[in-house]
């Protein structure tokens, strides 16, 4: 009965798409699949920006927690990780801006 | 014409028309030849002279007995900067200061101005940050080659010479791309920044985003001290001897 039930709920949110079966097959306008892409292109990189720096964050705070008096060297060693990381997420970002119109 | 800023707008005013003779007597037509002075260019010339008038006010003010406040802050930078580099290129470090000091200063006021109302940040167009990255390239490029001779020709080379001509591709390829990610990771910053500021601004007009400038003023400091550390490791390993 319960699984029955979640199915049932399941079918019935699969039925908010019917709408979109009312446009038919004239394509109004174009889509435009470059901002769409750039869309997910963005997310993509920074979540995984994020894991990596989330990472990188871990095993600096560990290794200061381990060895305080290596403060300088880790510090180096995590500012420079963490920048170099952030600029790969960048890099998306500026494709996006040079393509997307 | 395009939107100028009032400095930009002073400058044009002064120096358009000479400025745009001597592009066309180098056959080079500007954009707007009433206004061939562009913002990001009028913001550069600001920064620099702004910084050689306090460099200029430093050094007039130099004391070994009483050091002002201003002398304190210059010590500290060039301190600070020197420990750095002395931790990442070892020996001999002192002949490099004055250019990375240099630089950052120069990235540092770039970014920073960009805060006042009226003026804007140089670093935002993508054109400075190339400078400024081309300026570093040519300068470690050199550094190797005063220091080896030409010698320095053997770290592209790799570790074995059988692995020769994979590695030179690869290691021009790869310097190459430092040039691209020390600017790109420069103007995406200054860049990103402005598009956030103008969003939340379009928000929430009113408090909120001071909190945005204090991330502006954060990231600034934050990537000024990436290009320098960036540029102070290449110099490590185009100079760099292992004992």
């Amino acid at each position: 009965m319960r699984k029955l039930s979640k199915l049932f709920m399941l079918l019935s949110a699969l039925s908010f798409a019917i709408p979109a079966l009312a446009q038919g097959t004239a394509a109004s306008a174009p889509v435009n699949w470059v901002a769409i892409a750039a869309g997910f292109s963005m997310a993509f990189a920074s979540g995984i920006c994020a894991l990596a720096q989330g990472k990188a964050t871990a095993a600096a705070a560990e290794g200061l927690a381990r060895n305080p008096a290596a403060r300088p060297g880790i510090q180096l060693a995590l500012i420079l990780g963490l920048a170099l990381i952030e600029s790969l997420a960048l890099y998306t970002l500026v494709i996006i801006f040079a393509k997307v119109k | 014409m395009p939107e100028q800023l009032w400095f930009t707008e002073i400058l044009n005013r002064l120096f358009g028309g000479a400025v745009t003779a001597l592009l066309r007597s180098l056959s080079i037509e500007p954009k707007h030849p009433g206004a061939p002075i562009t913002n990001a260019f009028a913001m550069e010339l600001l920064v620099f002279s702004l910084l050689l008038i306090l460099f200029l006010l430093v050094r007039s003010r130099l004391s070994v007995e009483s050091p002002g406040g201003l002398q304190h802050l210059f010590e500290g930078v060039e301190g600070f900067i020197q420990s750095q580099s002395n931790e990442v290129i070892g020996h001999h470090s002192e002949a490099y200061t004055p250019f990375l000091a240099a630089l950052g200063l120069f990235i540092l006021s770039s970014n920073l101005i960009g805060l006042i109302p009226g003026f804007e940040s140089p670093t935002a167009v993508p054109v400075v940050p190339l400078g400024c990255a081309l300026c570093a390239f040519v300068y470690y490029q050199t550094q190797g080659f005063k220091h080896a001779g030409i010698g320095y020709l053997k770290h592209f080379a790799g570790p074995m010479p059988a692995l020769a001509p994979l590695m030179i591709l690869i290691e021009l390829i790869s310097h190459l791309a430092r040039v691209l990610s020390l600017t790109i990771r420069l103007y995406a910053n200054m860049f990103a920044g402005d598009m956030v500021t103008l969003v939340v601004f379009s928000l929430l007009p009113l408090i909120f985003p001071v909190a945005f400038l204090g991330l502006h003023i954060f990231v600034s400091l934050l990537q000024t001290y990436i290009f320098v550390l960036l540029t102070t490791v290449y110099l490590q390993g185009a100079v760099g001897e292992e004992h």
